[in-house]
């Protein structure tokens, strides 16, 4: 028995480094496929005026003269001792322009997170509760609404009207100028992006909670416990939710990289200072060594995240794991 | 739950639609003429919608932009609806290995964020343009609707209709075609819908970062990207008007989409 967990996790391990080795290869062949020269991001428009040996020779500094399969062997042997280059664009290190900004990326997107884990529990909760009855049609209607608008576009609005109109919240930065300490003042720049993560994500997970407890409702033994005597309330509580949980918990395995990493269209519109901004930035710019780390990054989140989900349902439900490879998953 | 056919998005859409692609009858002015004299000039008389910040007639943009945007939102949904039935299918009808590999594959590029691919992609293929934005959002859309696919033609696979076809000598395609995709298609029909929404939206995203279709091309998501710019001068309708489109468009497009979905409550609830 012990041995079986034992496989299991090295199985899990195993696959898991396959995946990040599979990505690293994918990231590194298409970014260096595409047109475009990573000599911009280091040193600017200078690049034009430089002449064509001095061009060689700084692309075989930065080691981009040899071929693909080569470079990325470098690559690799660097990154397994911890060495993942320096940022053309920064010119530093690229894990401490990463650590300087990850704070920030956690903090909206682990806080946006947060909030849709309570909240679209809840509300899809309420709305399975008054299913049909007008605050359900209601909630659906203005759910349907904010998940579909796009982010940025919903962004612009919330500045539009929160920051110009109305004049109340900053409408970019995670700080303004000398109030890096203030925790009011983070809050402020805080209040905007935050608002747009979970209006973006939030009626998706509370629609799978609505969708999974109307599923609930219809069996049979809701009808026995009904007939018992206990309330439509208590038989949803107790037994509705309780049937409904763990496909939540799988679902919210796979919506924390997912929320995480989709903060990127937000940060840039509200310039916050995040992971997402450099993703975008690197991938304009060219700037693979940060490329590589933040998809990376990026890329084991969401791999985890699948397991764990993939581990919450074999944990719950033993079939999944024995009817391997032709399973129902999806 | 009895569902309402969605007759007020689909009118919407279609006169979206019909604006777009017949604006050449009613409209006399030209997308991209700078009228130099009247830049960031609020709606009024002569200019419905406003003028832009290089002096462009807002409400002929819309509409001749809208072309750009929905014609990209149908391509790149028929790109990735393609590319779904090809390998849900394949790898629901193969064998366990080469299904395995697939399947592995298509988690692989679900794990890379769909954006950040859409621009690699429209980066290796140079300066973008309808038809290689298109691509680019249709090669990054397809891997849920695969995921159903497969599901589908797993189930599908065992049934004796398919069974007879086979011991016949139908071939895969033949398969695929006369038995396969006639059962599958009502269950992605919803979700080709929602790709063309999802198509569209990140056409306008990206455009909007300048990383899509340039401020010269004309399209919704274009129109935005110098809404940030317009922000700062409280120039109000460059930032809302293509976004009331753009928003209203997809609003139509989900509710279509719902509409197809397959109904799952049946039965009255037991509380």
């Amino acid at each position: 028995m012990r041995n079986r967990y034992l496989i299991r996790i090295l199985y899990g391990v195993l696959r898991f480094a396959i995946s990040v080795l599979l990505l690293s290869v994918l990231v590194f062949t298409v970014s260096r496929a595409a047109p475009g020269d990573p000599l911009y991001a280091y040193y600017g428009e200078q690049v034009e005026k430089m002449s064509a040996q001095q061009q060689e020779r700084a692309r075989e500094k930065l080691g981009l003269g040899e071929p693909i399969p080569v470079q990325y062997m470098g690559w690799l042997r660097n990154a397994v001792h911890g060495d993942f280059g320096i940022s053309y664009k920064y010119k530093m290190d690229v894990r401490e322009v990463i650590a300087d900004r990850i704070g920030n990326t956690l903090l909206l997107g682990g806080l946006g997170f947060a909030v849709i884990f309570v909240l679209s529990l809840l509300l899809g909760l309420f709305c399975a509760w008054r299913e049909d009855k007008t605050a359900d049609r209601v909630i659906c209607a203005v759910g349907t609404l904010t998940s579909c608008i796009p982010e940025f576009w919903m962004s612009l609005f919330w500045i539009l009207v929160f920051s110009v109109w109305l004049d109340w919240l900053p409408s970019s930065g995670a700080y303004s100028v000398g109030g890096e300490n203030s925790l009011a003042d983070r809050a402020s720049h805080l209040i905007l992006p935050l608002a747009v993560v979970v209006a973006g994500h939030l009626w998706y997970y509370a629609f799978q909670v609505r969708n999974r407890l109307l599923e609930e409702v219809r069996a049979d033994y809701v009808l026995l416990a009904r007939m018992k005597g206990m309330s439509g309330k208590q038989v949803l509580y107790r037994h509705c939710l309780r049937n409904a949980l763990p496909s939540y918990l799988s679902m919210m395995a796979i919506a924390f990289p997912h929320i995480l990493g989709g903060t990127y269209v937000v940060e840039t519109v509200f310039s916050y200072p995040g992971v997402g901004t450099l993703a975008y930035e690197s991938a304009r710019y060219h700037d693979y060594n940060m490329l590589m780390l933040v998809s990376i990054l990026t890329g084991m989140l969401v791999i985890l995240g699948n397991m764990l989900a993939q581990g919450i349902n074999e944990y719950i439900d033993p079939r999944i794991g024995v009817s391997k490879g032709k399973g129902e998953r999806v | 739950m009895k569902r309402k056919f969605p007759l007020f998005s689909l009118t919407v859409l279609l006169a979206i639609a019909a604006g777009c692609f017949g604006c050449g009858l009613f409209l006399s002015t030209d997308p991209a003429y700078m009228d130099l004299r009247n830049c960031n000039t609020a709606p009024n008389h002569s200019f419905f919608f406003g003028t832009d910040s290089l002096g462009r007639d807002i409400f002929t943009m819309i509409w001749y932009g809208g072309r750009a945007s929905l014609l990209i939102g149908f391509l790149a949904a028929f790109f990735s609806t393609l590319l779904a039935v090809l390998v849900g299918s394949v790898s629901g009808y193969a064998p366990a290995w080469m299904d395995g590999i697939l399947m592995r594959l298509t988690d692989l590029v679900f794990s890379v964020p769909g954006l950040l691919l859409t621009i690699f992609l429209q980066a290796t293929m140079g300066k973008a343009n309808v038809y290689s934005l298109s691509l680019a959002i249709g090669l990054t859309g397809w891997m849920s609707m695969a995921k159903v696919v497969r599901t589908e033609v797993l189930q599908l696979k065992s049934t004796e209709y398919v069974l007879a076809a086979k011991c016949l000598g139908g071939g895969f395609f033949h398969l695929l075609c006369r038995h396969l995709a006639p059962n599958f298609i009502p269950s992605i029909l919803f979700m080709a819908v929602m790709s063309v929404r999802n198509a569209m939206v990140a056409e306008a995203t990206l455009s909007f970062m300048g990383l899509g279709l340039p401020v010269e091309a004309v399209s919704w998501g274009s129109m935005l990207s110098q809404a940030e710019n317009a922000l700062l001068s409280r120039a109000w309708w460059i930032v809302l008007i293509p976004g009331i489109f753009l928003a209203g468009t997809i609003v139509a497009l989900t509710n279509l989409g719902n509409y197809m979905r397959k109904s799952i409550n049946k039965r009255h609830s037991n509380l």
